[in-house]
């Protein structure tokens, strides 16, 4: 954890629930619904959550932007406003036609790992961050939390729809 | 070139003596030949013939996954292995599924799937990065158990590598060692972490950054609510003060914690019990398992378990699905069925005596298979039995195994299989080798057949039933859902179906295809099961939907479906784009089917006299109920199922022509050159 992690004021955002409420089942659901729904493809590139797996214990822990408030990705930025935008929500999304994948807003995120993906790719010009946004166009909500299918997921400032 | 949905283009043909790579297309072989099992039959029939053995560094193992995995389609994210199975016995051409995340990621990597031929000449692990193919020392590893070998290799590559390692039994050539992922998924019943061990690979360790692209991302979306429905509840941690079976509970003092947890990428179930802060053989810390079915009766095997028919015989309206069973979440019973009763008409299990329930114990002997990286089912259900069994019936007096026999105590387990995993004592290295291969090295009608007296039935109270000592049936694999033995008091209809199965295969058969058929079936064979043509019709529909499930690929806990039957067909046209009908995919598992079936005549000259021979010793023993199989009953049916194949009822061989309807005239052209097409003998 980066020593700051602590002093972020996050923002709405998918949320792990604990192991009394909704054990993570580690089948990657999440991840998978993510890219395929924003990207048309699976592959871990292109995820914008991240299941990072126990492999001794089996417990497993889900990563996501968390939408701070104050934002430093978007501020670190090359091309704020083009390519990593805000939206009158306050959800912090990237607008992929314009991200040159500098990875300034990766080193940027306040958070270890950083909640941001990054598509590699010997044609530069395909190199993107991929970060969450939420499903913000999707009418039914984040697409990880639908398809969980523990219902380990949520967002953050609805507790109690936990279950 | 078009894009092919689901797959990602390569196979790679991986040479272990010569550290060298070359690559396959894919299209090669699908669709043609789907992908999974089919792909790998079709490449050991065309690369491997007769007379290499298991550990010959020419055998090859074929590893495939299917166009669903990685898609996001429920259950795709389990693969398969083949190659010459050094458990079965006789040694034959065989495979094994497994589950957990490597599979996703060799996509990922970019291949479908990979040979590996040859023999390394030093312990060597690969290390497989977007394409690239490492071969890397694996001295530091070699001798590491399963979760050591798991960490190290994370510790070296990073923590989101996918590995697929062996343990200390591969490595000693114990004939069944197992393939054990980081989330204690194997493919073990064949023993391919043997034959591993023989190649000196330690390991695949696998990242990769690449992508799968699937056709229909609607319907995907859609398979993953419509498939396993109901779709599962929250996962919280639960105390749990019981452990065990249906009739089969055994208190648990103090109690322990358990979650369940999902067995492969991208599946929509968690099938798999989490058992928490469990006691471990090897350190004093508490540790965590993954256990399926068979680790239960570990714990605790007084009774049998109970069996109703509806495990294997269903209606539209009462139909369960096993994943539903083992998280404890099936839909509720519908008692507005006409055959409820029936179906849900519970029958008390066998009393066995084998060992007391221990919970202890029981995570011992589990942590101890899983560390060493050896198949489950031949140490709880056949090593141990035969143990039990045979110490009560006086075989082994006289006999010093180094330790006094008693399958209660935790102290003797871990120094049975301490030296049976490092071979270290005579008995050790003699059990290495297999408990058929053991047994008639010791004398089979004393160490195998000798009659153990403490079986009772409940079903008819008092019956005394009589059972060898070692439970064994077809090609060196232990008793498994066939009325006698292990697991559930099964009837005729059930066992004899299960029989068949296993009587056409190399290895155990219910591991991967339960059998299933509807409940009208059940009242129309239930009489006289061997007699009726339904009862072979259904075992082909089994087969045939197992080739289906190994291949494109699918799990049999959520697979097949009777009453949604054209759902392989819509995982399969979701995944590629290429449309499928339910007739197709029946034609590319006979054509799969037919495949191996070639192997087996050509590579070990199978045919219908061996296959009696092999399965019908076990069905001379009674069920719960007393019932056994008469040799005229068992040849009967042999002959409605050959002939429901369309197969020469003499030899069991398919003719010409069976071969030519699905595609196969360089098969048989071939087996007719070698005189194995009826009619040549
Ligand atoms: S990417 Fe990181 S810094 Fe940016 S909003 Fe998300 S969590 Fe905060
Ligand atoms: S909310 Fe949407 S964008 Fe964010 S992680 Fe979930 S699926 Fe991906
Ligand atoms: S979908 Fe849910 S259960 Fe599956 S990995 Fe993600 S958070 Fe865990």
């Amino acid at each position: 954890m980066k020593d700051n992690e602590t002093l972020i004021q996050t923002g709405r955002h998918v949320t792990q629930f604990p192991a009394d409420v909704s054990l993570c089942a580690g089948c990657s659901s999440c991840e998978i619904v993510c890219s395929l729904l924003h990207d048309g493809v699976v592959g871990p590139s292109y995820n914008r959550i991240f299941v990072e797996r126990g492999t001794i214990s089996m417990i497993h822990r889900i990563y996501a932007c968390q939408h701070c408030v104050d934002h430093p990705c978007y501020h670190a930025c090359a091309r704020k406003d083009q390519a990593m935008c805000l939206d009158e929500n306050g959800i912090v999304y990237i607008n992929e036609e314009y991200c040159i994948g500098c990875k300034r807003c990766i080193k940027a995120c306040v958070f270890d790992p950083p909640r941001i993906n990054y598509v590699k790719s010997s044609d530069k010009s395909k190199r993107k961050a991929k970060k969450c946004d939420l499903c913000r166009t999707r009418p039914e909500g984040p697409a990880c939390v639908e398809f969980c299918q523990v219902r380990c997921l949520g967002i953050s400032d609805l507790p109690d729809e936990r279950r | 070139m078009a894009t092919l949905y689901g797959y990602v283009g390569k196979i790679a043909r991986i040479n272990l003596t010569d550290s060298t790579v070359t690559h396959i297309p894919t299209s090669n072989y699908v669709p043609k030949y789907l992908g999974g099992r089919s792909v790998c039959n079709k490449i050991f029939w065309d690369e491997v013939g007769p007379g290499v053995k298991a550990f010959d560094p020419e055998n090859k193992i074929i590893y495939m996954t299917g166009p669903t995995t990685a898609t996001g389609i429920p259950t795709g994210g389990r693969t398969v292995f083949t190659g010459i199975s050094p458990n079965s016995y006789p040694e034959q051409y065989a495979w094994s599924g497994i589950g957990g995340w490597f599979g996703a990621e060799v996509k990922f990597a970019g291949f479908d799937g990979f040979i590996l031929e040859g023999k390394a000449p030093e312990p060597t692990y690969l290390y497989i990065e977007d394409g690239e193919i490492n071969f890397l020392s694996a001295r530091n590893l070699w001798g590491k158990l399963v979760h050591d070998t798991q960490r190290k290799l994370e510790e070296i590559h990073g923590n989101d590598v996918k590995s697929i390692v062996i343990g200390p039994a591969g490595e000693n050539l114990m004939r069944n060692a197992s393939i054990t992922t980081s989330n204690d998924n194997v493919a073990a019943k064949a023993g391919f972490g043997a034959v591993f061990g023989s190649k000196n690979l330690k390991a695949i360790t696998v990242r990769g950054t690449g992508t799968v692209i699937p056709a229909d991302i609607k319907k995907i979306l859609e398979l993953r609510k419509k498939m396993g429905y109901p779709q599962a509840q929250p996962n919280p941690i639960h105390h749990e003060t019981t452990h065990g079976m249906w009739g089969n509970n055994i208190p648990v003092e103090g109690g322990w914690l358990r979650g369940q947890v999902a067995c492969s990428h991208g599946c929509n179930q968690h099938c798999n019990k989490l058992m928490l802060d469990m006691k471990s053989a090897f350190k004093e810390e508490k540790v965590n398992h993954v256990e399926k079915c068979v680790s239960i009766f570990a714990f605790g095997y007084k009774e049998d378990c109970c069996w109703v028919p509806i495990q294997t015989f269903e209606t539209k309206q009462n139909h369960l699905l096993p994943c539903k069973m083992l998280s404890g979440e099936p839909l509720p019973p519908d008692p507005t069925d006409p055959h409820f009763k029936e179906l849900y008409d519970l029958v008390p299990g066998d009393i066995v005596n084998f060992w007391e329930p221990n919970f202890d114990k029981g995570s011992i002997i589990n942590d101890l298979c899983n560390e060493y990286g050896m198949d489950k089912w031949d140490v709880i259900v056949w090593l141990l039995p035969w143990l039990s069994m045979g110490k009560k019936e006086g075989v082994f007096d006289g006999i010093d195994f180094g330790m006094e026999i008693n399958v209660e105590s935790e102290e003797f387990i871990k120094y049975l299989m301490d030296s049976i995993v490092y071979r270290k004592t005579y008995y050790g290295n003699l059990l290495a080798e297999g408990m058929a291969r053991a047994i008639r090295a010791l004398g089979k009608e004393k160490f195998g057949d000798t009659i153990y007296h403490g079986r009772y039935s409940q079903v008819v109270p008092g019956l005394r039933l009589d059972l060898p000592i070692s439970l064994e049936t077809a090609w060196g694999h232990s008793v498994h859902w066939q009325g006698r033995g292990f697991e559930g008091a099964i009837n005729k209809p059930g066992w004899v179906a299960v029989n068949l199965h296993q009587m056409n295969s190399t290895r155990d058969t219910q591991t991967i295809a339960h059998h299933h058929d509807t409940f009208d079936n059940y009242l129309a064979v239930k009489d006289d099961p061997c007699r009726h043509p339904l009862t072979a019709i259904a075992v082909i529909k089994g087969e045939n939907s197992a080739e289906i499930k190994d291949s494109i690929t699918c799990c049999d806990w959520q697979s097949p479906n009777l009453f949604w039957t054209d759902m392989e067909a819509q995982m399969f046209e979701a995944a590629t784009g290429i449309e499928m009908t339910e007739e197709k995919l029946n034609e590319a598992a006979e054509r799969s089917k037919l495949l191996f079936r070639a192997i087996l005549m050509r590579n070990y000259g199978r045919d219908r006299e061996m296959e009696v021979n092999a399965i019908y010793p076990i069905m001379t023993y009674p069920d719960p109920w007393g019932q056994t199989c008469t040799w005229e009953e068992w040849n009967d049916l042999v002959d409605l199922y050959y002939e429901e194949r369309g197969w020469d009822k003499t030899t069991g061989w398919p003719p010409q022509e069976v071969f030519e309807k699905y595609g196969l005239h360089e098969v048989a052209d071939s087996l007719k050159a070698i005189g194995k097409l009826p009619g040549c003998r």
